[in-house]
């Protein structure tokens, strides 16, 4: 794992959502250890491990199929919380709905931070 | 997000359908519609048995001076419309990349909106545009999948009359998905500009 590559992802992203951007965490999903970052919460992070793991075994159990890529939630205050699966590695982004587009999200940042965080994994 | 399918469209079907128009001459192709021209085209003799089956009917005799009135020239083609030059896109950050993409549009093109949106119908950039017209996108550009499955046929680009105003729209595919303009003004753009617009297109979300 190369977590030079996973900051200068943060940093991409943070320059693709500017102040849209109001946090991101990328960890490892079984240690909870947070690799990178911007305004780092590690009470999101364990929140968000358990919420994944909660929500995959519940959609394993009930027959559905896994989850995949990435999942949203929408939230008081105009917040948008993007879960983005990389494997072992989660990755949490707190957005600003009114200052990120939706758009942009999910067609570019979205798609860049999992081809950045699939590069860093295989780099040594 | 959308399935892409459209039940009605079997590709085979709809080839099968081309293949009987086009598949007589090869190499020229065949319209089922008379092309529209301001002279009456000459028609084909009617058989004398078919005509001798109607007695009663005799053809009226042609006006005079008829033969007289000269055959009109063929309407002279639209001029082409000016190319604008390609867009000069510098900054690495698609946000500025879109919004000057979306800056050239609106200045290149006598339009009233403009917007560049993803696959799926969600917005990336828009001037001008309201979301429930971006969102169009999704709805067509999944219904245009089958229709593409046509050997020969793109379907990159096209015009849809949204019934107060026509939106043309180019579509191009990168590594991480589809990306669709839409330019609405009065008319549909002319097929050269919209390939001006798509080479924009291209350029402007490549490596997005």
């Amino acid at each position: 794992m190369d977590t030079k590559i996973l900051e200068q992802a943060v940093q991409d992203l943070r320059s693709i959502l500017r102040d849209g951007l109001i946090a991101t965490d990328i960890w490892d999903r079984s240690a909870g250890l947070s690799l990178a970052g911007f305004n780092q919460q590690p009470v999101a992070v364990a929140l968000f491990t358990r919420i994944t793991d909660e929500l995959d075994t519940s959609l394993r159990d009930s027959n559905f199929p896994p989850l995949a890529r990435y999942y949203l939630l929408d939230m008081e205050g105009n917040h948008t919380v993007v879960l983005i699966n990389h494997g072992n590695l989660l990755q949490g982004m707190l957005v600003d709905n009114k200052r990120a587009n939706l758009g942009i999200l999910i067609s570019v940042a979205i798609p860049r931070m999992i081809e950045a965080v699939s590069r860093a994994k295989a780099a040594r | 997000m959308t399935a892409r399918s459209v039940s009605w469209t079997d590709p085979r079907e709809l080839r099968a359908l081309l293949d009987r128009v086009t598949g007589d001459k090869p190499g020229q192709r065949q319209t089922a519609v008379r092309p529209m021209s301001t002279h009456t085209p000459a028609r084909a003799p009617f058989p004398r048995e078919a005509r001798n089956a109607f007695p009663h009917v005799t053809a009226p005799a042609p006006a005079a001076g008829a033969a007289a009135i000269p055959a009109q020239p063929a309407p002279a083609k639209p001029a082409a419309p000016a190319l604008a030059a390609l867009p000069v896109i510098e900054s690495d950050n698609p946000s500025d990349r879109l919004d000057a993409l979306l800056l050239w549009t609106m200045d290149n093109h006598r339009c009233s909106g403009a917007f560049i949106a993803d696959d799926n119908g969600l917005t990336l950039a828009a001037h001008g545009v309201s979301d429930a017209h971006v969102s169009i996108v999704g709805p067509l550009l999944s219904s245009l999948h089958g229709i593409r499955t046509v050997p020969g046929i793109d379907a990159t680009s096209g015009a849809l009359w949204l019934g107060a105003q026509m939106m043309s729209w180019v579509e191009v595919k990168t590594e991480s998905g589809g990306f669709c303009m839409g330019i609405l003004a009065d008319e549909a753009l002319h097929p050269r500009v919209l390939d001006r617009a798509k080479e924009a297109l291209q350029l402007t979300v490549r490596g997005l």
